[in-house]
C-alpha cells in the first residue's frame, strides 16, 4: 500500500473513534438541521396557524365582531382597553381589538383599534392575518353594494394585479432549502474539518508523536498528502451529513417539516451533481487551509485559535449568500471569481432550477487554484524544521 | 555503522542570540557494538540523534548513518534506523498491534511480510495479551514494549535510544536494557544516549561525554577513568566536564 494510503487510512481509523470529531463532524450537521426544521417549523407554523391565535377584544355588540368569530382563531372577551393595554404590557395579550361605533348611516367608516406591542413579531403576524380577513370583509361588502345599485363588480377592484410564473429550467427546491442549505453546506465543510485538522499536525506535536512519523522513510510530503485526503474527506462527510439531515426530516414527516418544506425538497439530480461538483475543490480548499494553520501551530490550542480567527474568512461569504437572492449579484459573473460566496451561489442557483454551468466551472477553477496554492504551502511548512519541532 | 564529523547544530533562541546545541562533535559507532553519549540534561544529546535520525539539519559537518549521508539522503537514512525515546508518545486511539501495523507500513512493508513481522514482534515482546487494545488504555510498561515494537518491526541495521529508561521503574528499565543487549548481539549498531552511569557502565562499549554541545572525552569506561584518575564513572565525567561543587569553591576561596 501506497504510505500515502497508510497515513489516510490512520487518520480515518481514528477520526472515527473519536467522540469528539464524530460529535462535531457527522452528527452535528445531521442534528442541526433536524433541530432547525423541526424547531423553527413548530414554533413559527405553529403561530400561523390560525387556531393557535388568540384575539382580546373589548366587550361589543358590534355585528362585525360576531362575523370575525366565525374565524377559527380564539376570542378572549375584555370589559375595558386600559384592561386590554395592561394585558399588552404585561405580555398576556397579543392584539386587543375595540370596535368603534357603528357607523350611523349606509357607507360610513367603522373604526376598529387595534392595540399591541410593535416589538413583538407574534402580534405581526396576528395583525397581517386580521388585515386579511377585513380586506376580504370590505370587498364583499363593497361588491354587495355594487351590486345592489345595478354596477359591475370589477369596480370593487379596478387594478387587479395578476401573477405569472415563469417557468426556467427545472422545478426548484422550496425558499427555505434554496436560502438555508447552501450556506449550511459551506459551513460544515469547513467546521466539519475544524476538530480533527488541529490534531493532525498541531496535536501530534503536543502529544510528541510527530516525530516517531518524521524518522519514517516516508516523504514529508506524502504525510501531508495523507493528512489532507483524511480531512478534505471530512470536511466533505460533514458537509454532506447536513443534506442527510434534510432529507431525513423530509422522508420521516417530521414536526414542522410541513411548514418549513412546504413544497417538498425539490433537489433535482442536476442540483445534487452541481452541488457535489463544487464541494470538492472547495473541502480542498479548507483542508488545506486547516492544515496549513495546524501544521505552523505549537500546539492544538494554538491552532484552534488561529483557526478561530480564519473561520471569519468562509463565514461572511457565506453568510452573504444568504442574501444575494434580495440583490442582482446572484446571476452576475463576478460572483464565481470570490471563493466561498461562489460554491454558496452555485449551489442555491442548482436549487433553483437554475444551473450556471459556466459559473460552476469558474468556481471550480478558483476553488482548485486557491487549494494548490494552500497544500503548497502546507508542504513548504511541513519540511521546514523550525515549523516542525515549534512545541 | 554511524559516523560523525565536526557535527554541528545552531539554533536562534527567542532574542536572537545563537545557542550552539552541537559544537563540532566527531565520533564513530560500530556494528555490534553500544556507543553511549553520556551528558547532563540539556547537553545536546537529543539534538544530535535527532541530526542522525534526519528529523533536524545540521548547521555544519557531515554526518553518515549505515553508510548513507544524511543531508544527501535523508529518506534512505530513515529506512535504515530504528528511534526510540520514553518522550515519544503513541497514537491514543489505535490498538497496539494497528500502531505496529502503521509503522511497518510506513516503513515498505507489505501484505504477508508485514503479517509476519508484526506477528513476530508481538510474540517476541509479549504484546498478544494487549494487542487488540486501544493504546490510550495500555500501562507504561505495556507501551514501552509497543514503542520498541515499533522501533525494531523493520529490522534496522541502526538503532538509535534517546534515554529510553527516563521515567521507568526498574523492572521496566531491565527490559528495555536487556533488549538493547540483545540488539548488540545481533550485529545492530547502537547508540544510546543517557545520563545514568550505571547504564552506562552496563551497557557501552564505547563512551563520549558530551557537555554543552562538545565532545569532552572519548573511551571505554576504564579508559575515561584512566585518563581522570578517577576511580568512579561519574567522578570521571564530572571532571571532563570541569564541574566544580560550591563546597569545593567555597574551601578553596579564601
Amino acid at each position: 500500500m501506497n504510505p500515502i494510503a497508510w497515513v489516510y487510512r490512520k487518520e480515518v481509523r481514528e477520526m472515527l473513534r473519536d467522540k469528539r470529531t464524530r460529535g462535531a463532524a457527522l452528527f452535528g450537521p445531521i442534528f442541526l438541521m433536524v433541530f432547525f426544521i423541526c424547531g423553527f417549523g413548530t414554533i413559527i407554523g405553529g403561530i400561523a396557524k390560525k387556531e393557535n391565535q388568540k384575539i382580546h377584544f373589548v366587550k361589543s355588540d358590534n355585528p362585525i365582531l360576531a362575523s370575525l368569530k366565525k374565524e377559527k382563531m380564539t376570542f378572549i372577551e375584555l370589559n375595558t382597553v386600559a384592561e386590554g393595554e395592561k394585558l399588552v404590557k404585561d405580555g398576556k395579550a397579543t392584539v386587543v381589538l375595540n370596535f368603534g361605533p357603528v357607523p350611523s348611516k349606509t357607507g360610513g367608516q367603522q373604526t376598529i383599534e387595534a392595540y399591541f406591542d410593535p416589538k413583538s413579531q407574534k402580534a405581526q403576524i396576528v395583525l397581517g392575518g386580521l388585515e386579511k380577513v377585513f380586506g376580504q370583509a370590505n370587498k364583499t361588502a363593497l361588491i354587495a353594494t355594487l351590486k345592489k345599485n345595478r354596477l359591475p363588480e370589477s369596480i370593487a377592484e379596478q387594478i387587479k394585479l395578476e401573477r405569472k410564473e415563469v417557468k426556467i429550467g427545472e422545478a426548484g427546491a422550496g425558499e427555505f432549502i434554496v436560502g438555508m442549505l447552501p450556506y449550511l453546506i459551506v459551513i460544515w465543510a469547513f467546521y466539519g474539518g475544524f476538530a480533527l485538522a488541529t490534531d493532525l499536525v498541531a496535536g501530534e506535536k503536543e502529544k510528541i508523536t510527530l516525530e516517531t512519523l518524521l524518522i519514517t522513510p516516508v516523504s514529508r510530503t506524502q504525510i501531508v498528502m495523507g493528512k489532507f485526503l483524511a480531512l478534505s474527506t471530512l470536511c466533505l462527510v460533514s458537509a454532506l451529513a447536513s443534506i442527510f439531515g434534510l432529507i431525513l426530516v423530509a422522508v420521516l414527516k417530521l414536526p414542522g417539516s410541513d411548514f418549513m418544506l412546504q413544497g417538498g425538497l425539490g433537489i433535482s439530480p442536476t442540483a445534487g451533481l452541481i452541488t457535489i461538483i463544487v464541494l470538492l475543490p472547495t473541502v480542498a480548499m479548507f483542508a488545506s487551509l486547516l492544515l496549513a494553520f495546524s501544521t505552523y501551530a505549537k500546539n492544538s490550542r494554538e491552532a484552534q485559535s488561529y483557526i478561530s480567527l480564519a473561520s471569519f474568512v468562509v463565514v461572511i461569504p457565506a453568510a452573504f449568500s444568504q442574501l444575494i437572492g434580495l440583490t442582482d449579484a446572484a446571476s452576475q459573473g463576478w460572483v464565481n471569481y470570490v471563493p466561498v460566496l461562489n460554491t454558496a451561489n452555485n449551489i442555491r442557483n442548482a436549487l433553483l432550477g437554475k444551473p450556471d454551468w459556466t459559473g460552476t466551472a469558474i468556481t471550480v477553477i478558483v476553488s482548485g487554484a486557491i487549494a494548490t496554492v494552500l497544500i503548497g504551502i502546507v508542504v513548504r511548512l511541513f519540511n521546514r524544521e523550525e515549523v516542525l519541532t515549534r512545541v | 555503522m554511524v559516523v560523525t564529523e565536526g557535527l554541528a547544530k545552531h539554533f536562534k533562541d527567542q532574542k536572537g542570540n545563537i545557542v550552539k546545541a552541537v559544537d563540532g562533535i566527531s565520533f564513530e559507532a560500530h556494528p555490534g557494538k553500544i556507543f553511549g553519549l553520556l551528558g547532563c540534561n540539556g547537553a545536546g544529546k537529543t539534538t544530535a540523534l535527532r541530526i542522525l535520525s534526519t528529523v533536524i539539519r545540521p548547521t555544519a559537518g557531515t554526518a553518515t548513518v549505515a553508510g548513507i549521508d544524511v543531508l544527501a539522503n535523508p529518506e534512505k537514512v530513515r529506512s535504515q534506523i530504528g528511534f526510540m525515546s520514553t518522550s515519544t508518545a503513541l497514537y491514543g486511539r489505535l490498538q497496539a498491534r494497528e500502531v505496529i501495523e502503521y509503522f511497518g507500513g510506513l516503513y515498505g512493508l507489505s501484505g504477508r511480510k508485514l503479517k509476519e513481522r508484526v506477528d513476530y514482534v508481538v510474540k517476541k515482546l509479549q504484546i498478544e495479551e494487549f494487542a487488540d487494545r486501544l493504546c490510550d488504555k495500555l500501562s507504561t510498561g505495556q507501551k514501552q514494549r509497543v514503542n520498541i515494537g515499533r522501533t525494531i518491526l523493520h529490522d534496522p541495521p541502526v538503532l538509535f535510544f534517546d534515554e529510553p529508561t527516563a521515567g521507568l521503574d526498574v523492572v521496566l528499565s531491565q527490559t528495555v536494557m536487556e533488549f538493547i543487549e540483545e540488539a548488540r548481539d545481533m550485529g545492530k549498531t547502537i547508540v544510546f544516549s543517557t545520563h545514568i552511569m550505571s547504564e552506562v557502565e552496563r551497557l557501552c562499549d564505547h563512551v563520549a561525554i558530551i557537555d554543552k554541545g562538545k565532545l569532552h572525552g572519548e573511551g571505554t569506561v576504564e579508559e575515561l577513568k584512566a585518563q581522570t584518575g578517577e576511580a568512579s564513572l561519574e567522578k570521571a565525567f564530572l571532571k571532563l566536564v570541569e564541574f566544580e561543587s560550591n563546597y569545593q569553591r567555597e574551601t578553596v576561596a579564601p
